[in-house]
């Protein structure tokens, strides 16, 4: 394993320690204490000669000039065969402790963070649902399909009878998310038989019923929570 | 790169199984269509007992070219075929499910409704 890694440095060296300069404002702490290490093996083709030298020192047989100057790969994995232990054992600490995290961006929100935000958009889309059901929009579903894609977190489904309506509801919901949250949406401008208003991290759908039953967004996110709607109790208004 | 004559796979359900693209729509004399642009395509094969018939002419976005897709972080995106999903004058996919990954980009383009048919999102 050794022999292959650092074969591979010293041939991509410059591309690599271009990454790893790229990377390193972002670096987590996780990553930290490996790269201390790892530093002088592969930031720079300076260092790696003086990997070399470093490590031939060890060497008792010590032909030190021809190795320096030699570049091909044959000639490193001559060299390299003699100071095996040494460094396979370094690697293998480092694997074993390491291995598993390549890299991790520090922008990534902390776990209660990330709760906090569910439940704004919980709220959000709950309000949502609640003005539409107030247009007397029918079957209204709110879906949590964050575990399922990672683009929005809910689904907002709703149905309404005729095209006035959906403008209706849409334009409701519009205004409510504008003055409220401040949130404008995109997606479709005008009432449409599917009607769909992008939040970011709600997304509404509002259908006529024939093309609800035909596109069958319930069925095709199946496995997403349904979020219980306090107004749920109330009976459906058409029958 | 899509332009007059390309052939497409097609990513849905709709019936369409081949199209080719006869105008690219966007600005006049425009060249070629990326991920996330309509064409009017020409339906060359069909499932049978389908609503869509071969040689009918349909609108249709881009979801997956061979040509590379650049984003601004540097990632590089590209498919093994050039497919395109069929839609209606509103913008609604006449199928109701997408095959295949699709690029994100198509939300920014207004698609989420592709998107959100879509089983994985890249």
């Amino acid at each position: 394993m050794a022999v292959c890694s650092t074969t591979t440095l010293s041939i991509g060296g410059s591309v690599f320690s271009g990454q790893l300069r790229h990377w390193e404002p972002n670096e987590s702490k996780l990553f930290q204490k490996p790269r201390s290490r790892f530093r002088w093996l592969c930031l720079n083709d300076l260092y790696l000669l003086r990997f070399r030298t470093k490590t031939l020192n060890f060497n008792p047989s010590g032909s030190l000039l021809p190795s320096l100057y030699a570049y091909g790969k044959e000639a490193d994995d001559a060299f390299l065969s003699k100071v095996n232990e040494d460094t396979d054992e370094m690697f293998d600490d480092l694997m074993k402790k390491y291995g598993e995290v390549v890299f991790r961006k520090n922008d990534r929100k902390s776990p209660s963070a990330e709760l906090d935000d569910d439940a704004e958009s919980l709220s959000f889309a709950v309000e949502m649902a609640k003005v539409a059901s107030d247009v007397k929009a029918a079957d209204i579903r709110v879906l949590f399909v964050k575990p399922l894609v990672y683009w929005t977190r809910f689904f907002i489904i709703a149905t309404a009878f005729s095209r006035p309506q959906i403008d209706a509801i849409g334009s409701r919901i519009r205004d409510l998310a504008e003055k409220k949250y401040g949130k404008i949406p995109s997606g479709d401008a005008k009432p449409n038989s599917w009607t769909l208003l992008d939040f970011g991290d709600v997304v509404v759908h509002i259908f006529l019923p024939q093309q609800r039953a035909f596109y069958n967004l319930e069925e095709f996110y199946g496995n997403a929570t349904l979020v219980e709607l306090p107004s749920e109790t109330q009976p459906p208004f058409h029958t | 790169m899509i332009q007059p004559q390309t052939h497409l796979n097609v990513a849905d359900n709709s019936g369409a199984r081949e199209l080719m693209c006869i105008r690219v729509i966007g600005a006049s004399n425009r060249r070629y269509a990326h991920i996330g642009d309509v064409i009017v395509a020409v339906i060359k094969e069909a499932v049978p007992n389908t609503p869509l018939e071969r040689s009918e002419v349909i609108r249709a976005v881009i979801v997956r070219t061979r040509k590379e897709l650049k984003r601004d972080n540097g990632m590089i995106i590209r498919y093994d075929d050039n497919a395109a999903v069929v839609i209606d004058q509103e913008g609604n996919p006449k199928g109701t499910r997408i095959f295949g990954a699709i690029a994100r980009e198509l939300r920014q383009l207004n698609f989420t409704k592709i998107v959100s048919l879509a089983p994985e999102v890249l």
